[in-house]
């Protein structure tokens, strides 16, 4: 994170600093390969957010020249197969297809093995909550400060929008008048809508100074209107733990109140 | 219908136009504001970008004016732009005003929202009254363009300090009462011949410095606290490189017949930026560069607090700056910008310019103060 911050441009959300710290420690080890993908697009129709747009071109200003990047640009936007394709396009710039293949199947099954054990820990509770956020912040326990660790020991159920599939949330995101344009966005207005019914409250964590989250708050009133408490974190690099910790147990106290009435 | 719609800029004198010619009566909100900012910002999210803000603050004080109906542009990303009317007819509904958005983007299904907004938008209009308001519109678009380029150049070099600004707002004030497509080219003719005469003798080339950024904050006076005029009374020449005209023709006609093409830009931006990242970040790195080759003294970036293109850009300008040997200012605007803090900023990096570019020896520095 200190490395992040001392080299980041400055006004850069939470995750782009942290980013930015990793790729200066893995240059600091003397790497001369760095993998910075251009993530464009992960659904049709949608983006993911601008500075993943810019990303590599960011970080190109934050290694000396002699470190190589390389940067596949990976774009779902004319269909969600592209993405295949462009691992694979890029994998041959090293190999024979076989061997290319063999290793986006292995890598598909990691990811999905990963997934499924992720998913699993989530265990019953006394109320249920959503956790909606950009998944390098609900999965991170370093950048949320342990958050979901914390609401599990407060006897909560938590559940992500990973929990529901991509068809869902997009069928769900129906219900607004304009589907948004950003994945993570529509994946987490889509978990709410679709989870409504079974959710005893939200919590949304952002960046501080992300663009896409900052209307996002607009559109969960707008879905769920005043029937579920919802509670905004905004987290930057002067975030302290005990002070997120305080607020979330002051959320889940009132929650426990609502529901003796 | 009566119709509002927010400012940016002098466009107004456009979209009045435009309006009319549809058979609507347009309700211009006061130009942009202190209480404008203050009433968007009470009714916005905290953390959403100024431009939101003070057009939301517009809308509410053209409704105050009696405005049934809200006329706003979308889009569909990466900026936030585009989620702008929804995210303010969502905020509008919950303060419990009645009032209608026309939202104007590329459709996607489904389409009939879409079909509904046109049809009230074109329904008390013949077509061929639809069409010299259309005329009248571009032909205003492009007046008021050409009379604020000139008053850029003159500003530096007039006798008296204010007398451009005071010109540029009476011609403004005709074009906007102008009724034909001659009249306005009347007022042009005499602006070409009238503007230059408030120059004084030239005794030094003065600075030139470029504005990229952010459109609206580089197109709004009030959102860069008249960046362009403070500019000139510090004795600089201010090079546009957003022009409304440009962004109308590229980004409604071309896209519209499918013609718009990025490779331009890109090219100029080769090696610092590869391409499109929403709103006007590769714009922003491509006019840099082309500043930087005509030889421009400096560059001015400004852009409101979290814009995400826009921080994009900032990161990669200082590297920019270094290796294609021009000065850049990256001048971050919201809410708090403070007029004070602003101008000695500015001052500040007008003296280094003036300082870099006499020991260069390029020309002699003609920094005046007011």
């Amino acid at each position: 994170m200190e490395l992040g911050l001392a080299s980041c441009v400055d006004c850069a959300c939470l995750p782009l600093k942290a980013y930015v710290g990793h790729v200066q420690f893995l240059v600091q080890q003397g790497l001369s390969l760095l993998f910075v993908p251009q993530v464009v697009s992960l659904f049709p129709k949608e983006w993911t957010c601008s500075v993943l747009l810019g990303l590599p071109d960011l970080v190109k200003q934050y290694v000396p020249p002699s470190v190589r990047l390389l940067t596949p640009v990976l774009d779902a936007r004319r269909g969600i197969h592209q993405l295949t394709l462009q691992y694979l396009h890029f994998g041959l710039q090293w190999a024979r297809p076989s061997p290319v293949l063999r290793a986006w199947r292995k890598a598909v099954r990691a990811q999905r093995t990963w997934e499924r054990a992720y998913q699993a820990v989530s265990s019953p509770g006394r109320f249920r909550l959503l956790l909606l956020g950009p998944r390098y912040l609900t999965d991170d326990p370093y950048l949320n400060g342990n958050l979901r660790e914390k609401l599990r020991d407060l006897g909560a159920e938590v559940l992500c929008p990973a929990d529901f599939s991509d068809a869902t949330t997009a069928a769900a995101c129906s219900l607004l008048r304009k589907r948004p344009y950003w994945t993570c966005t529509r994946r987490s207005l889509g978990a709410l809508a679709h989870a409504v019914p079974q959710l005893d409250g939200v919590v949304t964590i952002s960046p501080f100074g992300c663009g896409a989250e900052a209307m996002q708050g607009v559109l969960i009133t707008s879905l769920t209107g005043t029937r579920i408490p919802h509670l905004e974190l905004h987290v930057d690099e002067h975030t302290s733990p005990v002070g997120l910790f305080t607020r979330l147990e002051a959320f889940c106290d009132l929650l426990e109140r609502k529901r003796s009435g | 219908m009566k119709i509002t719609f927010p400012h940016m800029g002098n466009v107004y004198i456009a979209v009045e136009a435009f309006l009319r010619g549809l058979g609507h009566e347009p309700v211009t909100p006061p130009p942009s504001s202190r209480r404008t900012l203050e009433l968007g910002s009470f009714h916005s999210p905290a953390e959403v970008c100024l431009p939101f803000k003070i057009a939301l603050g517009n809308m509410l004080e053209g409704m105050a004016q009696g405005a049934e109906a809200v006329l706003m542009i979308g889009g569909w990303g990466p900026c936030r732009l585009g989620y702008y009317a929804e995210i303010q007819r969502l905020l509008l509904q919950a303060l419990g005003r009645e009032v209608e958005f026309i939202t104007l983007e590329v459709p996607r299904r489904p389409y009939a929202p879409y079909a509904a907004n046109l049809r009230k938008l074109i329904a008390p209009t013949r077509f061929s009254s639809l069409a010299r308001g259309a005329g009248l519109s571009w032909a205003k678009l492009k007046a008021v363009e050409e009379l604020e380029g000139l008053a850029l150049k003159v500003r530096p070099r007039e006798m008296r300090p204010g007398a451009a600004t005071e010109y540029l707002q009476e011609q403004l004030e005709r074009l906007r009462a102008a009724e034909t497509a001659a009249e306005v080219e009347e007022l042009r003719q005499a602006a070409r011949r009238d503007l230059p005469q408030l120059a004084g003798r030239e005794r030094n080339q003065p600075l030139r410095l470029g504005i990229v950024g952010e459109i609206y904050t580089v197109v709004e006076p009030f959102a860069n606290l008249r960046l362009e005029e403070r500019l000139g009374y510090l004795g600089v020449e201010v090079v546009r490189t957003i022009s409304l005209v440009e962004w109308v023709t590229n980004h409604i006609f071309k896209k519209a017949a499918g013609l718009s093409s990025l490779a331009p830009l890109r090219r100029l931006a080769a090696g610092y930026l590869r391409g499109f990242i929403g709103g006007h970040g590769l714009e922003s790195i491509a006019r840099s560069v082309a500043l930087a080759r005509q030889n421009l003294d400096g560059i001015i970036h400004i852009l409101p607090l979290s814009c995400m293109p826009e921080i994009v850009a900032r990161g990669i300008l200082p590297g920019l700056s270094r290796e294609q040997g021009i000065p850049v200012l990256s001048l971050v605007v919201d809410e708090h910008t403070a007029e004070a803090g602003f101008q000695t900023r500015l001052e500040a990096f007008v003296d280094l310019v003036g300082r870099r570019v006499g020991s260069l020896g390029h020309r002699q520095s003609s920094v005046s103060r007011s």
